[in-house]
């Protein structure tokens, strides 16, 4: 086996990594009886069937009433940071679906 | 530069190097160019910025992208550092909210990002706007498009098989980048129609499908309409209404780039907005043919087959570069789609500045 003498050299690391900035989490429902939903749809297959049948069972169990219903021109693009501000305000929770 | 963004490695010869670089996982697949403090460096004096100055984020991966991590990138892909600045605009450009990277970099549809460079900037640093003007063979071109995937990866987290859910994509995702051919056309080059001068030089970005290439007969509208027949296929990206809003258009519209090649004379009649008024309201595809292949949802009713659906939102969503050899004849244009709805991704055109 021979030796070598490597050399050390200094490289840039091109990576990054995630910066992720402190948060809380929103304080948790103790229940979930006659609570304001909100309901996000990311307009891609079957999500709005979803959140309409998961709306009438939690009708049923619970009395929760759809305080908003938002649908995004498109999965790919985040919901506008608008409809965040104004659903945060108006309803004690929200759901969101994915469809396929 | 910050010690966290240095890494000390060990080896003794060129073939260990570049196997150092595979091992820290840094490579598309193919042999890196070491990115020595020093070569990076070089890069950063050449455009006179800030190393830690952030050039754009990706949101939703919490990353920030910054002069150096994108000159460490460009070194690994083999730019020479008076391609940096076109890497730079590229990088800003597909960090804009309107391009909204974490779609086509994360897409199962398998986006590359197409660069198009225009203006001077194209030309002095020798890139290859002629015959295979989408490679190989000019090291501009490859290696600014395989500066982007680098970047992509290693700086945007678009790592395949974690946030890159491409199902096959294209091998334009090692690189796909090309130059307008200005000089022998009298058409206006496409940063002068997005609103730049001829002097500026641009990178444009585009979340773009594989080219495909269309061969017809020498003949204005027989090229046209040949193109047309290939722009409004089914089973592309635009024609389905997956991921289609309620009251939206039946189908995902998007913008199409197409290259046109041959010689100016053969247009010489014709300005762009003429190909794009002819081709606009015919890339389209009946109601019937849509939905035999379930491309859209609802029931065959009669008249869907004397229905259509246009593809374009817009006639500028149509993006025209004169690009390719000159001399060709049959093979005169290629069709490149969106992989994504306009309301999702956008062509976006960045100044470069050449401060040398």
């Amino acid at each position: 086996m021979t030796t070598t003498n490597k050399r050390v050299h200094q490289l840039v690391d091109p990576t990054t990594s995630a910066i992720v900035p402190e948060f809380t989490l929103s304080p948790r429902l103790d229940s979930l009886t006659n609570k304001k939903m909100g309901l996000i749809d990311d307009a891609k297959t079957n999500a709005k069937e979803l959140l309409e049948e998961l709306a009438e069972l939690l009708k049923d169990d619970f009395g929760i009433e759809v305080q908003k219903y938002y649908q995004k021109p498109s999965a790919g693009k985040p919901t506008d940071p608008e409809v965040i501000k104004k659903i945060s305000q108006e309803c004690d929770f929200v759901v969101v679906a994915i469809g396929s | 530069m910050a010690n966290s963004n240095i890494k000390n490695v060990e080896w003794n010869n060129v073939i260990e190097a570049i196997e150092e670089c595979y091992s820290l996982g840094w490579s598309d697949g193919l042999p890196v160019v070491p990115p020595e403090k020093s070569r990076v460096q070089e890069f950063v004096d050449f455009v006179g910025r800030d190393p830690d100055e952030i050039l754009g984020e990706v949101p939703e991966r919490r990353r920030q992208v910054t002069v150096l991590k994108v000159a460490a990138n460009a070194v690994m892909a083999g730019c020479l550092p008076e391609y940096f600045p076109v890497v730079i605009s590229a990088t800003e450009a597909m960090l804009t909210d309107e391009f909204n990277l974490i779609a086509p970099s994360s897409s199962q549809g398998g986006a590359g990002i197409l660069v198009v460079v225009n203006g001077p900037v194209s030309r002095n640093i020798n890139m290859n706007s002629k015959d295979n003007v989408f490679g190989p063979g000019n090291r501009a071109n490859a290696t600014i498009g395989r500066a982007v995937r680098l970047i992509l990866m290693n700086a945007c987290a678009s790592i395949p098989g974690l946030f890159d859910r491409t199902n096959i994509g294209h091998p334009g995702k090692y690189t796909y980048c090309i130059a307008e051919n200005e000089l022998e056309t009298h058409w206006n080059p496409l940063h002068v129609e997005r609103g730049f001068s001829k002097e500026q030089s641009t990178a444009t970005v585009f979340a773009a499908w594989e080219p495909r290439q269309v061969r017809s007969a020498s003949e204005k509208y027989a090229a046209l309409d040949s193109l047309i027949d290939v722009a409004s296929t089914l089973g592309t990206s635009l024609a389905n209404d997956d991921s289609v809003a309620d009251g939206g258009p039946l189908v995902r519209q998007g913008q199409i780039l197409l290259t046109m090649a041959g010689a100016s004379e053969f247009w010489s009649d014709w300005s762009k907005n003429d190909i794009r008024d002819y081709v606009y309201p015919r890339i389209r595809r009946s109601v019937g043919d849509l939905k035999r292949v379930k491309a859209i949802s609802g029931d065959y009713v009669e008249g869907d087959d004397d229905r259509y659906v246009q593809l374009v939102p817009e006639p500028e969503d149509i993006l025209i570069v004169y690009a390719g050899s000159p001399e060709a004849a049959a093979y005169r244009s290629a069709v490149i789609h969106s992989e994504l709805p306009k309301v999702s991704s956008t062509a976006v055109t960045r100044e470069i500045v050449d401060t040398n």
